[in-house]
């Protein structure tokens, strides 16, 4: 249960091709993220998935069978939106009850239900409560016990954790992982924060104006982008890109290297600068380094505790193993 | 939190304001008791002596009276009714996707626009009148006597017009709570199985009580003192049958010519009103809450 296959899918508002053709498989069992920057079609493949939008042309399998034409309801998928979308009318109890009640499921059984889910997440102190009465955190996992009562065949996330604060995001983002380990089930999740897709993800999708320009693991992603965008897109700080003669040096058009793999050095190196801002952040110091003559600024991440200040003159080695070359297309050369 | 000289300050500055809303309020209520108890009919000129309650055991015990209270809540009950019906219906109708929606919403708002006497004329003479009406035309097209609307079911008639002109409110007012209800709310019910009815019963109707609520309070403080469209049409008649509690104190005070037993009349549909407040907060007020 819970393999989803998209074939040739497109999707088109009016004149406006939002996604062209598009093949992509979700295996039972996993956690997939859909990244992008805004606007780039993420939540509207995950709503052709969920059947809220209709496809232009293609086909979606759900386990094997056409599921293109099917009503939402009818293809055993829940979805936790951005707005949790609770009830607000009805108690915690009553949300989560909602989907078995209607599909006419007898009583005893959507308590046995709602009880098990409220214990899974917590929720078991305030399943009385309306929706006004909880915190963001709580109300997110109300939406989350919506969807697990249903037993569905994958469950889909739109930006879930967009409206709650950083602390709460890490917490919630390591109870949907836990969840997942848990249930087994095939979760497809949507998020404009590469952070989440690395952290969550046993495949992340990258998506840009409705094209996948990489599907991988996040560590096949971090080592090998298959592109320009990709490789500026995952990671954190962004990865440095360098043209001119210093990639030329390379043989090709332009390098990339990420912070972490350029060794700072007070003495010598391959690259001069001056140090300008430093971001300490106890552990590791991101430093951005200006007048290199490669590009306008080069992020490093120096050890925390490295003594440089503003104005000094730093040296960059790049790890000669993790640089990254592209051509004038901006596709990966090995 | 203000302090206690700035609190003083606000109340002595909206003091003028208080006062002059009291003696607008008061002074009117205290003539209308006050005449409801004196023996004052303008046909028979002269000292108006203290009568006690003799006004208003006349006001109660005439047999119009008991008729006028139903027709009134019946007014009130009937328009209620067929405008939350209505305009919850005709909200839907106006929330799908269409070409010229805004000129259809515009359209729809008009008869809110058209004084009650034009309205309840127009409504007399063009559509139920029983010789030139649309409406008498339309059954003799299909071969029907005509239908004396204002005779026959006066009542009922009248409900229709006031309905037409109060759908238009209770439609705007319950369109734009349909507009504020979060798609993403429609579109989980959609996901959790639940079709086209049970997405309207249990999630739009809810979110609607807010809405009807509104629409319900502020209607009956404005249907009970309906008054216009029964002058111009049937007179409060055929005997009673259209006469509701407004009207038998504008018929006693200026057709009767007796402003005692008029003032009576006003000081029980001020009773009266309050009693209806009363129920109506108690029934739906919490809606309106948090």
């Amino acid at each position: 249960m819970g393999r989803i296959t998209l074939d040739k899918v497109t999707k088109s508002f009016g004149d406006i091709e939002v996604i062209p053709p598009l093949d992509l498989t979700i295996d039972e069992g996993e956690f997939v993220v859909f990244v992008g920057p805004s606007g780039c079609g993420k939540s509207t493949l995950l709503r052709l998935i969920a059947g809220l939008e209709d496809v232009s042309s293609g086909q979606i399998r759900i386990d094997r069978q056409d599921a293109t034409h099917l009503p939402p309801a009818k293809r055993g998928l829940a979805m936790v939106f951005q707005s949790y979308a609770l009830y607000p009318h009805m108690s915690v109890r009553k949300n989560i009850a909602f989907p078995l009640k209607m599909a006419g499921m007898d009583k005893a059984e959507q308590d046995k239900r709602v009880n098990y889910a409220a214990e899974v997440l917590n929720l078991s102190d305030y399943i009385d409560r309306k929706p006004g009465q909880l915190s963001g955190g709580q109300r997110q996992r109300v939406a989350i016990g919506r969807a697990i009562v249903r037993e569905p065949a994958a469950f889909l996330f739109d930006e879930p954790l967009s409206n709650l604060d950083a602390a709460l995001r890490v917490n919630m983002r390591l109870e949907i992982s836990e969840l997942h380990a848990k249930l087994k089930t095939t979760m497809v999740y949507v998020t404009h924060d590469q952070v989440e897709a690395m952290t969550m993800a046993d495949k992340i999708v990258v998506l840009q104006a409705g094209r996948i320009e990489q599907v991988g693991s996040p560590l096949e992603l971090y080592r090998a982008p298959r592109n320009r965008f990709v490789a500026g897109f995952i990671g954190s700080p962004k990865m440095n890109f360098i043209t001119g003669a210093a990639a030329e040096a390379f043989g090709v058009h332009e390098i990339g290297v990420r912070p972490e793999h350029l060794q700072p050095s007070t003495e010598s190196g391959m690259w001069k600068g001056t140090v300008g801002v430093g971001e300490h952040l106890g552990s590791d110091t991101f430093l951005h380094v200006h007048d290199t003559g490669l590009a306008e600024t080069i992020t490093v991440r120096a050890s925390g505790e490295m003594a440089l200040r503003h104005g000094d003159t730093i040296w960059l080695t790049p790890e000669a193993d993790k640089i990254h070359k592209f051509d004038a297309a901006g596709l990966r050369v090995e | 939190m203000a302090t206690q000289h700035s609190r003083a300050a606000a109340r002595l500055m909206i003091s003028p304001a208080v006062l002059l809303l009291l003696g607008w309020m008061l002074i009117p209520l205290g003539m209308t008791i006050y005449f409801s108890l004196l023996r004052y009919n303008l046909l028979m000129p002269g000292n108006n002596p203290y009568v006690g309650w003799e006004n208003y055991k006349y006001f109660l015990t005439d047999p119009a009276f008991s008729a006028a209270i139903f027709n009134t809540l019946a007014l009130v009950g009937g328009v209620l009714l067929i405008t939350v019906v209505g305009g919850i219906l005709l909200g839907l109708l106006l929330d799908q996707p269409m070409w010229g929606q805004g000129i259809v919403r515009i359209l729809v708002i008009a008869p809110f626009f058209v004084m009650p006497t034009v309205s309840a004329l127009v409504w007399k003479n063009m559509f139920m009148n029983p010789v030139n009406g649309l409406f008498a035309y339309l059954a003799q097209f299909l071969g029907l006597e005509p239908f004396d609307f204002l005779a026959q079911a006066p009542l009922m008639s009248i409900i229709g017009i006031v309905s037409w002109q109060w759908l238009p409110f209770a439609t705007l007012i319950l369109l734009t709570a349909m507009q504020s209800l979060d798609r993403e709310q429609l579109e989980a019910a959609e996901m959790d199985g639940a079709g086209p009815f049970n997405r309207f019963f249990y999630i739009v109707l809810p979110h609607l009580a807010r809405a009807v609520t509104v629409v319900v309070l502020i209607q009956t403080i404005f249907l009970l003192s309906v008054f216009a469209e029964i002058l111009v049409t049937t007179n409060g008649g055929p005997g009673n049958a259209s006469t509701n509690l407004t009207y038998l104190v504008y018929a006693e005070s200026l057709l009767r010519f007796d402003v005692g037993t008029g003032s009576a009349g006003g000081v029980v549909a001020i009773v009266l009103a309050n009693i209806v407040a009363i129920f109506l907060m108690r029934m739906i007020g919490k809606n309106l809450e948090a």
